[in-house]
Formats: structure tokens, sequence, C-alpha cells
């Protein structure tokens, strides 16, 4: 009733016949309000400061003997000549390595969660083609051991995916790798969600078999072209909704529906698309997909072929989620090659090294080492420098937090690994893990680790699981 | 001996030297081997995976092949060809020791898979090597990787008795079966459980009557005419299928995490006499005294670290744990499509305390004594020459094979995703060169 009480003035003038032109009053309408906010509060940190360690950036530089200086949960400075207070807890990194937190842009830590049972799988919503109204976050559960191992494998972001059953699976989430209870904790301030769409043999074959569409891949595009119809006639009735309040008309509300509004959030650029799609030709037909519809694609997930058209991906800005050698459990996972993230790389598209595994999480910079000396081995010259950035600064691009984390540049985030030795080692481990500042991980002193409600007492009731 | 006939169809000759390890044993083709080259590698670090463990700076030589000579400042001498290894390093061609090498193409066209079967009564007789296609892209593609053996296991169904396993040979012919039934195959835990009827208990009786059942019938076979009405938990061809297990001609593989199940099967094995062998092995180290003490060796892939409800202990320093109470390792990992994977979880277990040397015993050695492969598996004046030069430490992620030979034969390092690599790789845009043949 508010609303109507505002609409009078603009009613009075119009019944009044006023002939001049007046600027009609704005109705204030109710915006959509954001929910299940993140309460996410970084566990408090000292400053510090890591001395004379080799630091891999994020970004393609690499600097010797240089500290990374820590304040406030952000990086204050990186450099040999840091002026930094002598009262401040200093890390010796002499033969250590530094990187970023790593970033894994596929995980299904919490909806697929260990022990890996039925009554634990919840990632993919297989009761229809399209479930967009559908949340990752709504369904993770935070003490999935697998959050503490990948901390010991030094990642401190990751977005949980919803699975690739669906053409179009629902939202994903951004979490920062820390312990909580709830799984608001967990979120990333303000990061965009994710839409999770799938081609190819998994919504065909979910729905296909159930003698339903989608049974071929025409039907899967038939599919999400009927969904960005209805998602952009959504977007339109409120867009106009909205449009007439600021010229002061009063509309009915349009009732909300949870599948078309996300997908009108892909459409006004507010959630990123994050696509599994293995083969070159299904990736290019995607793209045209999003130009018929006026989507950007952010990532391409499982890009097996990636490596066929890497200068589309280059031409159209979008960012190729990778594993280094994982192939052949499909047909469409049949063209693999061990060069495939170099060659995207050298072709100047993002690449990035994803797990879409609770093991391959926790040796993100093996499976990059990988990647790194396959390229090699055929002839180029990528350096630790260069392949860091498969795992921390691309991937920060593809789900829209490079600003904030993915490389170790003044005032963002301090998610920070601290390495034994260099990282792109099957025999590195992480020593210290920074979360916004906070050490979270400290292999040297596991008693102060944190521990899931899972592992605890379930091996030895006195004990610890790990 | 109906398999040694398939063999001499399809590949002619039989040979000398390799492997004549149980009553199946399939002839090894060496016809294309003497007229191979010989090799020299010089000046390599070799890890030789025997009681002299690494030798710096050394030099091997391969003749007809097998590994001639192994030393320092060895000559060449006429018709070798000198392989340069200096700063390399030289193992002996890996082995995984769990596979379903050329039983599947791809995992989810089922057409292209023979892992298991459901046929009833189909279960310690199946013997899986009659489906091994050695035309497989998968072979040359762990072949390209250092990996040249394979243990090729059956995939457990509706028995709890998976049937037979056999050790292959990385070649794209025929020539690669080396030995069939080297292993029987069963599964315990949550997976034998879920094959009777939904509890370990009835499993447990079920593994035990049937060797039971095995005995008893080798033992009064004769007794019995024919027409008779046998009354048995198994087929008669599964329970004869088990002679080679009671014989100890073949241990009986189980694969089994929780420590409970472990120390059962252990008593198991003492109770009804077979080489028993964990595979899996998730809480294994947390019974590795009784392991070792019963001389039990160990199939685990180390990297494997998710604890499910029968493997809560599991860890990535359980190899290390398994190896410090003298447990025998046998190292698997990558699944089949990358069964060379295998290396990446070895270096795994060395980053968690497993000495290097035996981390490659693990892949090599230990999977050829416990099979029963002879003539392979080390670095040893008379052994098959599968040798593999790697341009860096061969638990290495970074690394990769630079030479690779199978039985004295150089293998081309070229897969089916080679040559796709190859016609991408300068592509440039121009999407319709892609198709020219190269």
């Amino acid at each position: 009733m508010k609303l109507k009480l505002l609409v009078i003035p603009a009613l009075l003038a119009s019944l009044l016949g006023c002939e001049e032109k007046e600027v009609a009053k704005k109705i204030e309408v109710e915006k959509p309000k954001p929910v299940y906010v993140s309460t996410y509060q970084p566990l408090g940190s000292e400053e510090f400061v890591i001395t004379n360690a080799t630091v891999l950036v994020g970004n393609g530089e690499r600097h010797e003997n240089t500290s990374v200086w820590v304040k406030s949960g952000k990086i204050k400075g990186v450099g040999q000549t840091l002026q930094y207070p002598k009262d401040i807890t200093i890390y010796d990194g002499k033969g250590k390595w530094v990187t970023p937190g790593l970033i894994d842009v596929h995980s299904h830590l919490g909806v697929y969660p260990s022990p890996s049972h039925e009554a634990n799988e919840d990632g993919n919503e297989m009761t229809e083609p399209v479930t967009a109204q559908v949340w990752a976050e709504h369904a993770v559960w935070t003490q999935d051991p697998g959050f503490d191992l990948a901390r010991a494998g030094g990642v401190t972001s990751l977005q949980i995916l919803p699975g690739s059953g669906n053409l179009i699976g629902g939202r994903g989430v951004t979490l920062k790798n820390v312990p909580s209870i709830t799984v608001q904790g967990m979120k990333f301030p303000d990061a965009p969600h994710a839409l999770k769409m799938a081609c190819g043999e998994n919504p065909k074959r979910v729905y296909g078999s159930k003698g339903r569409a989608p049974m071929t891949r025409m039907g899967n595009v038939a599919g999400y072209r009927k969904a960005w119809i209805d998602a952009t006639a959504y977007k339109e009735k409120w867009d106009k909704y909205y449009e007439a309040a600021e010229q002061g008309e009063e509309k009915d509300k349009p009732k909300r529906d949870l599948k078309l509004e996300t997908l009108a959030e892909v459409l006004r650029g507010n959630v990123l698309i994050h696509n599994h799609c293995y083969r070159a030709e299904e990736m290019a037909v995607m793209i045209d997909v999003a130009k018929e519809f006026n989507y950007e694609i952010s990532t391409f997930h499982h890009a097996v072929e990636g490596y066929k058209i890497a200068d589309l991906l280059a031409e159209n800005n979008i960012c190729a989620a990778m594993w280094a050698d994982w192939w052949g459990f499909k047909h469409e996972a049949y063209d693999s090659v061990r060069e495939n993230v170099a060659m995207v790389d050298k072709a100047n598209a993002c690449a990035i090294v994803h797990s879409d595994s609770a093991i391959g999480i926790q040796h993100l910079n093996q499976e990059a080492a990988k990647a790194m000396a396959a390229g090699n081995k055929k002839g180029l010259s990528l350096k630790p420098e260069d392949a860091i950035r498969w795992i921390t600064l691309n991937p920060a691009k593809s789900i829209g937090l490079s600003e904030k984390v993915g490389s170790l540049e003044t005032d963002k985030m301090a998610d920070i690994v601290l390495w034994d030795q260099n990282p792109f080692s099957v025999y590195a481990k992480a020593e210290k893990v920074f979360v916004d500042g906070a050490l979270t991980y400290d292999r040297l002193n596991k008693q102060k680790n944190p521990v899931s409600d899972f592992d605890l007492g379930i091996v030895d009731p006195q004990g610890e699981r790990l | 001996m109906r398999l040694i006939k398939i063999g001499l169809t399809c590949l002619g000759v039989s040979v000398l030297s390799s492997v004549m390890t149980s009553q199946n044993v399939l002839a090894n083709n060496q016809s294309n081997i003497s007229a191979n080259k010989n090799y020299l590698i010089k000046n390599a670090t070799l890890h030789t995976a025997t009681a002299k463990g690494k030798l710096n700076n050394a030099d091997l030589l391969i003749r007809n092949g097998k590994i001639a000579q192994i030393g320092q400042n060895l000559t060449a001498g006429s018709n070798v060809k000198v392989i340069q290894a200096a700063n390399k390093h030289v193992t002996p061609g890996l082995i995984n020791a769990s596979t379903n090498l050329g039983l599947v193409e791809i995992s989810a066209v089922s057409s292209t898979v023979d892992a298991a079967t459901k046929m009833p009564g189909a279960g310690a007789s199946f013997d899986i090597a009659a489906a091994i296609n050695f035309r497989s892209t998968l072979i040359p593609q762990n072949r390209i990787n250092g990996l040249t053996r394979a243990i090729v296991m059956p995939r457990s169904s509706n028995s709890i008795f998976a049937g037979q396993g056999a050790a292959i040979a990385l070649h794209s012919t025929m020539q690669g079966i080396l030995s069939e039934n080297v292993l029987q195959a069963a599964s315990y835990g949550a997976s034998g459980a879920g094959k009777s009827g939904g509890s370990r208990a009835a499993a447990m009786q079920k593994l035990a009557q049937a060797l039971e059942d095995a005995r008893y019938l080798r033992k009064n076979e004769n007794r019995y005419l024919p027409g008779f009405k046998w009354e048995f938990s198994q087929s008669i061809a599964d329970l004869k299928a088990l002679y080679p297990v009671l014989d100890k001609k073949i241990p009986l593989v189980i694969s089994a995490n929780r420590a409970d199940d472990i120390l059962r099967l252990i008593q198991l094995a003492k109770t009804h006499r077979f080489n028993l062998v964990i595979s899996g092995g998730g809480e294994a180290w947390t019974v590795a005294k009784e392991l070792a003490d019963a001389k039990v060796p160990v199939i685990i892939d180390p990297i494997r670290n998710l604890p499910s409800f029968e493997s809560l202990s599991i860890r990535l320093d359980g190899a290390f744990k398994l190896y410090q109470a003298g447990v025998k390792l046998l190292f698997s990992g990558g699944g089949s499509h990358n069964a060379y994977l295998v290396r990446q979880s070895a270096g795994n277990a060395v980053a968690y305390g497993l000495p290097p040397e035996v981390a490659i015993e693990a892949m090599t050695i230990n999977t050829a004594e416990t099979f029963g492969i002879a003539n392979y598996g080390q670095l040893e004046v008379g052994m098959d020459a599968d040798v593999v030069v790697w341009d860096g430490d061969p638990l290495e992620v970074t690394s990769n094979p630079d030479v690779v030979f199978i039985q004295g034969q150089k293998q081309p390092l070229v897969s089916r995703a080679t040559r796709l690599r190859d016609r991408y790789w300068e592509l440039k845009g121009n999407h319709q060169q892609a198709f020219k043949r190269q």
C-alpha cells in the first residue's frame, strides 16, 4: 500500500490535465534483496611477512629472494626492500616458494562429499533438464573432510558447482576454504554466482534414457534455446515493471519464478556461465547460443578439445578449464591430449587447470606441473611463473574475482601458500596456508589445524583421524 | 594348454626365454626382436630395482632383447646404437598392478568394455585374457608414457570371484600376452557383502565355502561318476578355477579396505592355505604388522586418501607405513586410460616418506614377483630389456620418457593423442588445414 500512496501525485497531475511536461514521480519498488548472504569473517590475522622466498606472483611474474608482507588480511607489499615493522611475525622463506592460494573453479566438495554414498549425492537435480532454480550452496555439507584435505593442498577458494546431468543444472557458489558450521560462513563475500550448463552426453543420456527430451545433442541445444527464450521474456517482464516504476507508472508486480530469475540474472550479467563442454564443435555451437541470446560464457569446463579451437576461445574471451590428462571415460573425452592446457595457453586464451575431483583438488599444483611439462616436452618453454596462472589468476578471472584474489598484488586478499619447495614438483607440500591473512593450515603444527566434525573421534575416540 | 594353442596359432613361434610361471603361459614371440638393433645407454642414473639400488653414471647394454651388460665405460662394439643419457634416469619399464588395459576403450561405451561379466555361473572361471584387445589406443598412450607391462584384472560383477587376471606387455599385437591366469580376483568388504546378500559375514562364508568345496572336489574328483549330481556352492568350472589358488601357483587377490576385514582375510588365507594379496588396502597400514608377518603383499594406489566408511584411516603416508612394517607394496593408480600415472601415485608416496627406490620396486619387481612374471622388473643382466630412459627423476611429475624399450624393441613415442596434438599444434585458426593427412 505504501507504493500506491506514492503514485497519487502523478495521478493528480494527469487528472488535472496539466499541460506542462512534468517529470513523472518515480515509484519506489522493492528490488530483490541479497539472500543467503555470506557471513564469512576472516579467521583473524596478525601482521606478518614471509622473507627471502621465491615468489610466483600469479600474473606471470617471478621474484627471487623476495618478501611478502601481509597486514589486516591484505597483501601490503611484495618486494626485496619492504619497510615492515620489526615486531611483526617473520616466516623465513629461504629455499621456499610462495604462491597465491590456489583456486579450483570446478569442485563438488560438499555436494558430492566423502564418504561417497547415495545419501550424500546432492549435486544433480535430475528431475527435469533445466533446473536453474536449484543452488549448490543449499546442499553443501561443510563437514566434508575433503575441504580440509584440499586446504592442505593449498586451495583457498573453490567454486562448488552442481553436476552435469542437466542442460542447466543450477547455481554454483564460490567458497573460501575455511572451516565453518554453515555454508554462509564459507561463502566468498560478494562473489558472483555461477550457472552450470552442460553439453553433450550427460544430459541427453539422463533424459533420453527416460524417453524424454533431450535425447540428442539437437535436443540439448533446443533445450538451452527454449530456456533462454523464456528467460528473455521473463527479464523483459521485470524490466518493464521496473521501467514503469521509474516512469511513475504502477504495474502489477510479476510473480517470481526461481528458475527464470537465475537465467535472467545471467542475461543481466550478474551470474557467470560455467559450461561443461568437451567437444570443439559443441563449444562453437554454445558460443553461438550465447550470441543468439546476448549472454557471455565465462568458462568451458572439461574442455578436452579446447586445443582444437583455442583461437575461438581467445577471440571470444572464454576461459577453458581442463584436466591435465584425463581421457577416455566417455566418447566426448576421447580426443584428449596431454598438451591441451599448454596449447590453449599458447593461443593466448585463458587456460585453467581444474580438478572435478576430491583427490585432484589436493594436487592442483601437480596437475599444472604435468600440463606444463607436456607442453615443454613438445618444445614450449613454460616456466613455473607461467603455469601458476592456470591455478591462480586465470581461475580467479573465470569466477569474477580477479580483482580480489589470484595474485600476490598489493591490496588483494592475503590468500597465500608457503611451499616447502618448487610447487611444480611431486614432492612439494603446502607448508602454510593463509586465508585472508589467517594461518588456516600449518603442516608443521598440525595440532592447531582445523578438524571437521566428521573426522572427530571417528577412527579413535580419543585421537584424530589424520 | 588350450591357451598356448591360441598363442601358437597367432604368433607362429615359441620361445626360449620368458616367463613360464604357471601352466597357462602363452608363447612370447620374439621373432621381431632378433632383427632389432642393439643399444648402449651411456652415463645414466640407473634405478635398478635390485639390492644394488641406484647406480650413478652407469651404462646399460641391450642386446637381442635382453639386458646384456651393466657397468661403467662399456664399449659399444659394432652394430650398437649409443644413447647418450647423461643427466637422465633409467628404470625398468613400469608395471601397474591393477588395470583393465585392453578390456576398455571408452568406459561409458559398453560395447567397448569387456572387464566384467554378468553371465550366470561365470565366477572364478571367468578368464579375462580372451578379451584383451592389444590394438586398443590405451596401449600406446600408456606405453609412450613409460608403462611397459600391466596386470589386467577382471572387474567384479555378480560373483564374489571376479575371475582370472593376466599379465601383459604393452605391445600393440598379441605378442603382448605374457601370462594368462596370473591371479584369481575376489571381493570382500562392502563390495563382497553386496554380492552376498548384504553382509560381510555371508561374503566370508561364501569365500570359505568355495575354497573348501574346491579342495574337496579336487581330492574327490575321481570318486564321482559322470551324471552324478554335484552339490557345491559354486559351479564345477568355478571350483576347478580355484585349484591353482589352492596349489599356491597363483595368488588370490581380494579387495578389502577395512582393518578388520583385512585381518579376517589373513585368517582365511591361513585356514585355507592360499597366497593372499590385498588390493585396495585403505586401512591396511593400521594392520601393517599382521600383513608383514603373514607375508601378504598389498596392491595400493597411494594417492588415494578419501575416507569412506570402510577406509576411515586412509592417508597419504599409508604406503610408507606399510613399507616400514615390512609389507611388500605393489602400486596401482591412474585407472586404465592413464595407468602410467601409477608413477604420480608413487611419487606422492615418496613425498610422504617412502624411499624412492622402494617406490620404483613397487612399480616393477614387486609386481613381477607376486604374479610370477619372470625376466622382468629389474635392470639386471639377463632380464628382458624393458627399459625407460627418463628426462629427469622418474618419480617426478615433470619428467617424461625419452626412450622406451619393451623386450628390447625401441618403441616409437607415438599415440593417437600425439597425432591429434601434432595436427593442431600450429593450427593458428585455419580449421580446414587440420584435416590434411600428416
